[in-house]
């Protein structure tokens, strides 16, 4: 192995090596997220389609912080060198709550569009059976005459 | 509850022209005392059409909102027309209308809250079923037992009866499919939940509303809602525990 090579392994290495305190945070911040995801749906104000991918996502996370191996296999597989800055988890962070954000809105235009056709459809239902119990009563009027 | 009390029969319906006729058909000669609506959940057959020909109160979604939202439907339907009981059946063909009466005396003989048309109840065991779906039942019966405490063989049977008290508790919670996750919901919020044996044919025409990728999908989103239908649940017995104290002197 080249010098260079040795240098990147050493430093991929070490990189995986989070510090207790990092995983502790990092595992504290996943573990709010889980909760604020968990309350939506709950509160169906977000799809629990898109909560299950939001639960998987952060439980997956939360795991491979916490295995050292497993974040070293992960930063070897995808061809890393350098851990996740700050600057880059901060906007790792952004994205997420904005598609969170993105995808609460869109539960609730969904909720909303839902309860509209379910209103629609019952209104015109109870059209619908008080035009059929004319229909008999006339057909009952007339036979009766 | 009155002693003649004002009962729905409502099916869910989507894309089911080939059987939706004879089923009909069936209720209304089995069971002419009770009141029928079928929910066109946004059908691109020729479903609406023969609902419209046969002169059945129809409840039409004007696009797919899928199974859960169609019985939501059913459950605000029988509110707004101050029903009593709500029955619902697959517009399939696999249930018979012949054996809703029964189920129905049972669930005013036994005083249930919800009595569910069960397909497994007398055998108690899936070895009839497909694989997959009976890993699925399996897994579900078993965790309703493990987090509510009583077994339930069929825990996806779209054959129920349920008094009015219980789909008040439903009409505005989110349940998936009204499987698990809703009785789950119902059993840790009190209501007497029961199983009553049914023949169950199996499908003659179109297809299961479930595709591949729902079958994937269904069991996270059910164990979901089941894990937060429980703390939904315990939270409203304590709230209203709360109020009945505040109340007393």
């Amino acid at each position: 192995m080249s010098e260079i090579g040795l240098g990147l392994s050493l430093i991929n290495e070490a990189s995986a090596l989070l510090p207790l305190r990092a995983i502790l945070v990092l595992n504290l911040l996943g573990l709010l997220f889980l909760l604020g995801v968990l309350n939506l749906v709950r509160h169906g104000r977000l799809y629990v389609g898109y909560g299950v991918i939001f639960v998987a996502a952060i439980l997956g996370t939360m795991i491979t912080l916490s295995v050292p191996q497993l974040l070293l296999g992960v930063t070897h597989m995808v061809g890393a060198i350098f851990p996740a800055s700050a600057l880059t988890l901060l906007a790792l962070c952004f994205i997420v709550l904005m598609l969170l954000y993105v995808l609460t809105q869109l539960t609730i235009v969904s909720n909303r569009l839902t309860v509209v056709v379910q209103e629609l459809a019952i209104e015109r239902a109870k059209e619908n059976f008080a035009n059929q119990k004319t229909a008999s009563d006339n057909s009952l009027d007339i036979s009766e005459r | 509850m009155s002693p003649n009390p004002r009962v729905l029969i409502a099916i869910p319906a989507h894309n089911e022209e080939a059987s939706i006729q004879r089923v009909v058909d069936r209720v209304r000669k089995t069971l002419p005392d009770f009141e029928l609506l079928v929910i066109n959940d946004g059908s691109r057959d020729a479903t609406g059409t023969i609902l419209d020909n046969l002169g059945v109160a129809t409840a039409t979604h004007l696009c797919n909102l899928g199974y859960g939202r169609a019985i939501q439907t059913a459950i605000k339907y029988a509110l707004k027309r101050n029903h009593d009981i709500l029955v619902t059946l697959d517009a399939d063909g696999q249930h018979h209308p012949e054996q809703v009466r029964d189920l129905f005396d049972e669930s005013l003989n036994g005083n249930w809250d919800v009595l569910i048309g069960s397909r497994y109840i007398k055998t108690r065991n899936y070895t009839k079923s497909p694989f997959g779906r009976r890993i699925g039942m399996q897994l579900f019966s078993l965790l309703v037992k493990l987090v509510a405490g009583q077994r339930i063989y069929d825990t996806s049977s779209g054959l129920k009866v349920m008094k009015r008290s219980v789909f008040e508790s439903l009409a505005y919670w989110h349940f998936v499919d009204f499987h698990a996750e809703a009785i789950v919901y119902l059993m840790r919020l009190g209501y007497r939940i029961g199983e009553y044996p049914i023949t169950a044919a199996e499908r003659e025409h179109g297809q299961s509303m479930y595709s591949i990728l729902s079958h994937l999908k269904y069991p996270l989103k059910t164990s979901m809602m089941m894990l937060l239908g429980l703390i939904d649940a315990n939270l409203r017995r304590r709230r209203i525990n709360n109020e009945r104290n505040r109340v007393r002197p």
